[in-house]
């Protein structure tokens, strides 16, 4: 296989977004430069995909927006943070995911 | 850089002017930025990192959802455009530029047509031939004929420009760039012409007047031509007032192409926009307002002189325009 259909994956790209904003609030490339690296470059996450993934779950109150000063690039971004309600839809969404790999894996051969 | 800022922009020109696709606009070139300098800094060439950055940009359809802009992208509400492109922008520019000239000098010709007459008889009488007379209205006719000439020479010229108002048509992002920046070059040249133009305008009286006064020094002959000179100035303030604003309205025509309500048209804040008024007779009428009541003003001011007072009109014609735009414009 040598690429990801976005078809699949697109259920889990909130799982993923919301798994690294565990640890911290992050801004849209950190968090697309982060989904790369642990993917081992297999996932690259369009910009487009990511945005839209942002305000949707925004609008679900799953995440919230602020605007801060980087102070590496010394520029003010828009960073994200996880809520609590964001942090059960995330736990939901993993154990979906056990459920899910645990059926599909029965089917699959070779 | 600035291959990924037009590509982002030339996406974004046909969305509608609303906050949501503002935000998206500015979050995405955030998130293009960071990666083209990453890519930079990783040592990869300008080629390259503009490529990555916009092969993994993604598809605005993604995004039509969230931004409520669905119904622009599957069923496209603005009516269909065709692109203007920058070097036509630059020769309508260069064609309206000598169309303004032109016409600035026909009115100069006009105005001016009556110095023939005035020169020519106050030199018949000093000279005591009267077919001086005829001469200066000869010269009148003359001056007003290469006028009218002018007009219809520069008004068929410009002519070929007239399937812009047949058709929509709009430019791209660079081009209103392009626009913008000339806009903002005129300004200050149509500020300098508007000011001298007004000032010779008013000094123009001043001649006259000191040389009324010491006619009795010099010659009546000199109080003569004086009025002559009034006209000169005259014409030479409308030249320049005429020019400049004939020039600036070509640049804000070319501007005006794009939708207001896109992000294309982002260059013409509605504060800055005409009104539009509903009823086509309104339209006309005021659009020959201020050419109207500059008309009045020197008409009343010259026929009676009464400059203390004539002044008025502007006031008034001021809550008058007021008026009729909030009562009947949209």
């Amino acid at each position: 296989m040598n690429s990801i259909s976005s078809d699949v994956i697109r259920g889990y790209n909130d799982t993923m977004i919301l798994c690294l904003l565990l640890d911290k609030p992050s801004y849209g490339y950190e968090i697309s430069k982060q989904i790369k690296q642990l993917s081992n470059e297999k996932y690259v996450i369009k910009e487009t995909t990511l945005y839209s993934a942002f305000t949707r779950m925004e609008k679900n109150g799953y995440i919230q927006s602020f605007s801060d000063e980087d102070n590496v690039a010394g520029k003010r971004r828009t960073y994200y943070r996880i809520t609590p309600l964001g942090l059960q839809y995330y736990r939901d969404k993993c154990e979906e995911w056990q459920l899910t790999k645990e059926v599909v894996e029965n089917f699959i051969r070779g | 850089m600035e291959t990924i800022k037009n590509y982002l922009e030339t996406m974004f020109l046909n969305l509608p002017n609303t906050p949501e696709v503002y935000k998206a606009k500015n979050e995405l070139w955030q998130m293009m930025e960071d990666k083209y300098t990453e890519l930079k800094a990783e040592g990869k060439s300008e080629n390259e990192a503009v490529g990555i950055v916009i092969a993994e940009f993604g598809n605005l359809d993604e995004l039509a959802k969230d931004l409520g802009i669905d119904q622009v992208i599957h069923q496209n509400p603005l009516p269909e455009s065709k692109i203007l492109p920058l070097e036509d922008v630059k020769k309508y520019l260069s064609d309206h530029a000598k169309h303004a000239f032109m016409t600035a000098l026909g009115v100069l010709l006009c105005i001016t047509s009556v110095c023939g007459p005035i020169l020519f008889s106050a030199l018949a009488e000093k000279n005591k031939e009267d077919y001086l007379h005829a001469l200066g209205a000869c010269s009148l006719f003359f001056l007003i004929a290469c006028a009218v000439g002018l007009f219809i020479y520069s008004g068929v010229m410009i002519g070929r420009w007239n399937y812009l108002k047949a058709e929509r048509y709009v430019t791209d992002f660079a081009t209103a760039d392009y626009l913008h920046q000339a806009h903002e070059a005129y300004k200050p040249i149509y500020a300098l012409q508007l000011t001298i133009g007004v000032t010779l305008c008013i000094l123009s009286v001043v001649p006259t007047i000191l040389l009324d006064y010491a006619s009795g020094y010099f010659s009546v002959f000199l109080s003569q031509c004086s009025a002559a000179i009034l006209f000169i100035l005259v014409g030479v303030g409308v030249f320049l007032i005429v020019m400049g604003s004939m020039r600036l309205k070509s640049i804000k025509t070319m501007l005006h192409l794009n939708e207001q309500r896109t992000v294309g048209g982002n260059y013409t804040p509605s504060q800055q926009n005409e009104p539009h008024y509903t009823n086509k007779t309104t339209q006309t009428i005021m659009s020959v307002f201020w050419p109207t009541v500059t008309c009045l003003y020197l008409i009343w001011s010259f026929l009676t002189f009464d400059w203390h007072i004539s002044w008025i009109i502007w006031p008034i014609a001021s809550i008058i325009h007021a008026l009729i735009k909030n009562l009947l414009s949209e």
